[in-house]
C-alpha cells in the first residue's frame, strides 16, 4: 500500500473497529444459540428460538405456547442457558484480565493467573471442602465454596502485590517474581492437603480442572457484574496500556499516571479472575492465548484489543465447553483440556503465519 | 520567556549521592549539552527534570512552577523526553508510536483527529520517518527507531525537550540530521533543549552551552568555549585532549589522545622533531613511557605545538608560518645537547623547518641514537628540492634507525634506553656527550 493512503486508513480506523466489534457480537449470539442446541435431549433450533423469545417481554406475546414443551423449556432455561452464559462470562473475564496483565507486565507470558489467583482459589477451596465440614454447607449452601474460592484468589493477589512493594512503587519485575514464587508455594501446600484428603479428593481435583457443571442462575448473577463493570472500567485505561508497553518512564512522560493505572487494572484483573475462578475452577489457557491470538490478527492497540479479546474469549470458551460436553459421551472432559487441545494448534498456525510480525 | 531553573538539586540512591547541589538556568532557545563521564549523574539529572525521580533536596521550576506539582499529563504537553533506549513491548507501527505523542493533548475517549494526524505527519516528515509509518517498530533499525521516538517527542509539541544520548544508535548522517533538526527547533521554535551527549565534538558544534558533570557535581558550566578546555577534559575525563577551533565549522573540536598510562619516570631525555600533528601521538607515547620529552622547533598554533603545551613539554617555538631564526636554531642546539635520543617524525620539510633536520644530523653524527619515522614516503613531503632527502640519508649513514610506523617506536626506544642505561648511565640525561661543531659536519 502506498504511503499516501496511510492517513486515510488511520482516519477510518475508528469505524473499522466498530464493524469488527459488531461482527464479533453477532458471532457470539450465533454461537450461543448453536451451543444451546447441543446436549442429550434433541431440541430444534426453532423451539430454542421460541423458548428464548418467550422470556423476552413484548416479544413473548407472539410466541405460540403450543410450540414449546415445558420440559424442553426448563432444560434450556435452567440447564443449558446458564451453562452457556457462564462459559461466555468466564471466557470474557479471563481474556480481559489476560489482556490487562499482558499489558501491565509488558510480557507475553503473563496471563490472568499470573499473580496467584488460581493457586489461591484452589487452596482456599480445598481447605473449605476438607475442614468446614457439612456444617457451613448446610447453613450457607454451596455458594459458600464459591465465595471462599473468590476470597482465596483475591487475598493471594493482594498478598503478592504488597509483598512486592518497594517504598511507594511496585516494580513489575518484583511483582512477576513474587507471583511465580507464591504460585509455587501455594501449589505445594495444595499437594500436601490433597494427599491428606480422602474421599473428597475426586471432587477437589475435578473442581480444579475447571468446568461448568452445576451452574445456577445465582452464580451468574454474582459473577456477571464483576466481569461487565470491570471490563468497562478497564476500557477507560486502554490508551494508557498502549503507552505502558513502552515502559513506565516513557508512559509517564506521555502523561500516564503509571502507578495508579497499574493499581486499578491489577485490582480489576484480580477481581474478574477471582469471580471467574469461583464458578468455574481453574480453566487455563484462555487468559494466555486469547489476547495473543487477537493481537496477532488485529494488532496491539489495546483500545480494540481489550473489547475484541473479551468477546473472542467468550465465544472460544462456550464452544470449548460444548465440545467438552459431547466429546466423550457419558463422562465429560474438563473444559481446560479442551481449551488447550483446540487452542494450541490454531495459535501455532497464527504464530507461524505472522512470525515476522511478531517479535517479542 | 520560558525558563527552566534547577536549584540546588540533590539526588541519592540509598546513601550514594548521584547528584549534589546542581544549579542551572535555561531559557527558551537554549541548547544545553550535558557532558561528563559515565556515572557522573547525567541521566539522573534528566530524570529529576522529567518528574521521574524526585530530588531529595532542591527544586526544578518550569516557569516558576515546581515540576513536581504539575500533573504528569499537563507536564507532557510542555515537556517531551527521548530516552536512552526504547524497548517497546508489542508490535506497534511507527505511526502508532508517534500518535501516542498526541496523548497528553487528547481526552480519554477521543480518537486522534485530523489535526493530530497532520501534526504527527509533520513530525515524521521532519525526522524522515514518514515512509516507515506502517512498519512495526520492533522491525526498524536502531537509528530508524530512534528517529521515530524523536518524532513522537515532536508530536507532543513541547516547549522543553530532553534527550538522553539521542545519537547513540545513529550513523554519521543521522547524527548530523538529528542535531540540525534539534538546533533548528531551538532557534526557530524557541525550545529549551537539554541533551546528554557523549560525543564532545557534536556537543561543541551544536550546543549553545555546556554543563559538565563530574562525580555528581557540576564541574563546569557556561559557553562551549568556557567549558570545553583541555584542562577541564583532563580533569573530568582523565584524558589528554587537544581542543582546537575548526575553521570549517567555526566550532571547537576535541582530539583525545590515548588515555594516560601510569609509568615510573625515566631519567632520560628524548627530543622530538615534528610538526603539523605528526608528532602528537609520538610525544604522548613517550611521555606516557616516562621519558622527559622536548620538542622543537615548532610553529605556534601547530597541532604539535599545542600537544607540547598540553603535555607540558619544553619546546623551542617560532611564530606561525615563520622560518626558523638563528636564535631559535641556537636554542634548539642547546636543547638537543641534553637529549639521549632523537626522534624525527614524518613531517613535511620545507625551507622553513629544514634547520631542524640539520641540527638532528649534527647530533646523529655525534653519536646520539636517532630514530626516523618514515611513515609517509619522503618524495611526497620533501619541499626542499631534495635537500631534506639528502640530510635524511646522511643520518641513515651515521646510524639513524628508520621506523615504518610510530607505534613501533616506544618498544625500540625502551630497548635503546635499557642498553644505554647499562653501558653508561650518565649519558642518559646530560650534555656529557661529545660535542661536535657545525663546521666539522660541513667538512665531512
Amino acid at each position: 500500500m502506498s504511503i499516501d493512503q496511510v492517513e486515510t486508513k488511520y482516519s477510518k480506523r475508528s469505524s473499522k473497529w466498530k464493524l469488527i466489534l459488531l461482527a464479533l457480537i453477532a458471532t457470539l449470539v450465533v454461537a450461543i444459540v448453536l451451543c444451546l442446541n447441543i446436549g442429550f435431549a434433541p431440541i430444534s433450533f426453532s423451539e430454542i428460538l421460541n423458548i428464548l423469545a418467550k422470556q423476552i417481554p413484548l416479544v413473548n406475546n407472539s410466541v405460540d405456547p403450543s410450540t414449546v414443551s415445558t420440559i424442553n423449556e426448563s432444560i434450556i432455561m435452567q440447564i443449558r442457558l446458564p451453562r452457556v452464559f457462564a462459559g461466555a462470562i468466564v471466557g470474557a473475564g479471563l481474556a480481559a484480565a489476560g489482556v490487562m496483565y499482558q499489558g501491565i507486565f509488558r510480557n507475553p507470558m503473563a496471563d490472568s493467573y499470573l499473580l496467584g489467583a488460581s493457586a489461591g482459589a484452589s487452596l482456599a477451596y480445598t481447605l473449605a471442602i476438607l475442614y468446614s465440614g457439612s456444617l457451613a454447607m448446610t447453613f450457607l449452601g454451596t455458594g459458600i465454596f464459591q465465595f471462599v474460592a473468590f476470597a482465596g484468589a483475591v487475598i493471594t493477589v493482594f498478598l503478592v502485590y504488597f509483598m512486592s512493594r518497594v517504598g511507594k512503587k511496585v516494580p513489575i519485575t518484583t511483582l512477576l517474581l513474587s507471583g511465580i514464587v507464591v504460585n509455587i508455594f501455594l501449589l505445594s501446600l495444595q499437594t500436601v492437603f490433597e494427599l491428606r484428603s480422602g474421599k473428597e479428593l475426586h471432587g477437589i481435583v475435578a473442581w480444579i480442572a475447571g468446568g461448568f457443571t452445576n451452574i445456577t442462575w445465582i452464580s451468574i448473577y454474582t459473577v456477571f457484574p464483576f466481569v461487565l463493570v470491570g471490563t468497562i472500567i478497564a476500557y477507560f485505561y486502554t490508551k494508557d496500556l498502549n503507552m505502558l508497553s513502552m515502559g513506565d518512564d516513557t508512559a509517564q512522560h506521555l502523561g500516564v499516571n503509571t502507578e495508579r493505572v497499574r493499581q486499578i487494572l491489577l485490582l480489576i484483573g484480580c477481581l474478574i479472575t477471582g469471580a471467574a475462578v469461583s464458578i468455574s475452577g481453574i480453566i487455563g489457557f484462555v487468559g494466555l492465548i486469547i489476547p495473543h491470538m487477537t493481537r496477532l490478527v488485529i494488532g496491539p492497540d489495546h483500545r480494540i484489543l481489550l473489547p475484541t479479546s473479551t468477546i473472542v474469549g467468550a465465544i472460544f470458551l462456550i464452544l470449548c465447553d460444548s465440545l467438552a460436553r459431547v466429546a466423550t459421551g457419558a463422562s465429560e472432559l474438563p473444559v481446560g483440556v479442551i481449551t488447550a487441545l483446540s487452542g494450541t494448534p490454531f495459535f501455532i498456525y497464527l504464530l507461524r503465519r505472522r512470525k515476522t510480525m511478531y517479535s517479542l | 520567556m520560558v525558563l527552566l531553573s534547577i536549584d540546588g538539586v540533590e539526588c541519592r540512591y540509598g546513601s550514594i549521592k548521584i547528584l549534589e547541589n546542581v544549579n542551572l538556568n535555561v531559557k527558551e532557545g537554549d541548547f544545553v549539552g550535558i557532558i561528563g563521564p559515565n556515572g557522573s549523574g547525567k541521566t539522573t539529572l534528566l530524570k529529576c527534570i522529567s518528574q521521574t525521580l524526585k530530588p531529595h533536596k532542591g527544586t526544578v521550576l518550569l516557569d516558576k512552577t515546581d515540576i513536581y506539582s504539575i500533573k504528569s499529563v499537563e507536564l507532557a504537553k510542555r515537556m517531551a523526553v527521548v530516552p536512552q533506549e526504547s524497548n517497546i513491548g508489542f508490535s506497534f507501527t511507527a505511526l502508532d508510536i508517534v500518535l501516542m505523542g498526541r496523548n497528553p493533548h487528547m481526552k480519554r475517549f477521543q480518537m486522534e483527529s485530523g489535526k493530530d494526524m497532520s501534526i504527527v505527519k509533520e513530525a515524521m516528515l521532519r525526522t524522515n520517518t514518514w515512509q516507515l509509518a506502517e512498519r512495526p517498530i520492533n522491525e526498524l533499525s536502531g537509528g530508524e527507531r530512534q528517529r521515530v521516538i524523536i518524532a513522537r517527542a515532536l508530536a507532543q509539541q513541547p516547549t522543553v525537550l530532553l534527550l538522553d544520548e539521542p545519537l547513540t544508535h545513529l550513523d554519521m548522517i543521522n547524527q548530523l540530521e538529528i542535531m540540525d533538526l534539534v538546533k533548528e527547533l531551538c532557534i526557530k521554535e524557541r525550545l529549551i533543549v537539554l541533551a546528554v551527549i557523549h560525543d564532545l565534538n557534536l556537543a561543541a558544534r551544536y550546543c549553545s552551552s555546556l554543563l559538565m558533570l563530574k562525580g555528581a557535581t557540576v564541574f563546569a558550566a557556561g559557553t562551549v568555549e568556557q567549558a570545553l578546555t583541555s584542562k577541564n577534559i583532563k580533569s573530568v575525563f582523565r584524558v589528554d585532549a587537544i581542543v582546537r577551533k575548526s575553521a570549517v565549522t567555526n566550532s571547537l573540536y576535541v582530539i583525545p589522545l590515548t588515555p594516560q598510562k601510569i609509568c615510573s619516570p625515566r631519567n632520560c631525555s628524548i627530543h622530538v622533531i615534528s610538526g603539523a600533528g605528526t608528532g602528537t601521538l609520538t610525544m604522548k607515547a613517550l611521555v606516557d613511557e616516562g621519558y622527559k620529552v622536548t620538542a622543537g622547533v615548532l610553529n605556534m598554533l601547530d597541532t604539535d605545538y599545542e600537544t607540547a603545551e598540553l603535555l607540558k613539554i619544553p619546546t623551542v617555538s617560532e611564530a606561525p608560518f615563520s622560518p626558523i631564526t638563528e636564535e631559535s636554531k641556537q636554542a634548539l642546539r642547546e636543547m638537543i645537547k641534553r637529549a639521549a635520543i632523537i626522534v624525527v617524525t614524518s613531517v613535511p620539510f620545507g625551507y622553513g623547518n629544514l634547520s631542524n633536520l640539520e641540527l638532528a644530523l649534527e647530533a646523529t653524527i655525534r653519536g646520539v641514537k636517532t630514530y626516523v619515522i618514515n611513515e609517509m614516503p619522503l618524495e611526497g613531503r620533501d619541499f626542499t628540492s631534495g635537500k631534506a632527502t639528502t640530510l635524511l640519508s646522511e643520518m641513515k649513514r651515521y646510524g639513524a634507525i628508520f621506523v615504518d610506523h610510530p607505534s613501533e617506536l616506544p618498544t625500540l626506544v625502551n630497548a635503546t634506553h635499557d642498553v644505554i642505561k647499562m653501558r653508561k648511565p650518565s649519558a642518559l640525561d646530560s650534555g656529557h656527550l661529545k660535542r661536535v661543531s657545525p663546521e666539522q659536519i660541513s667538512t665531512k
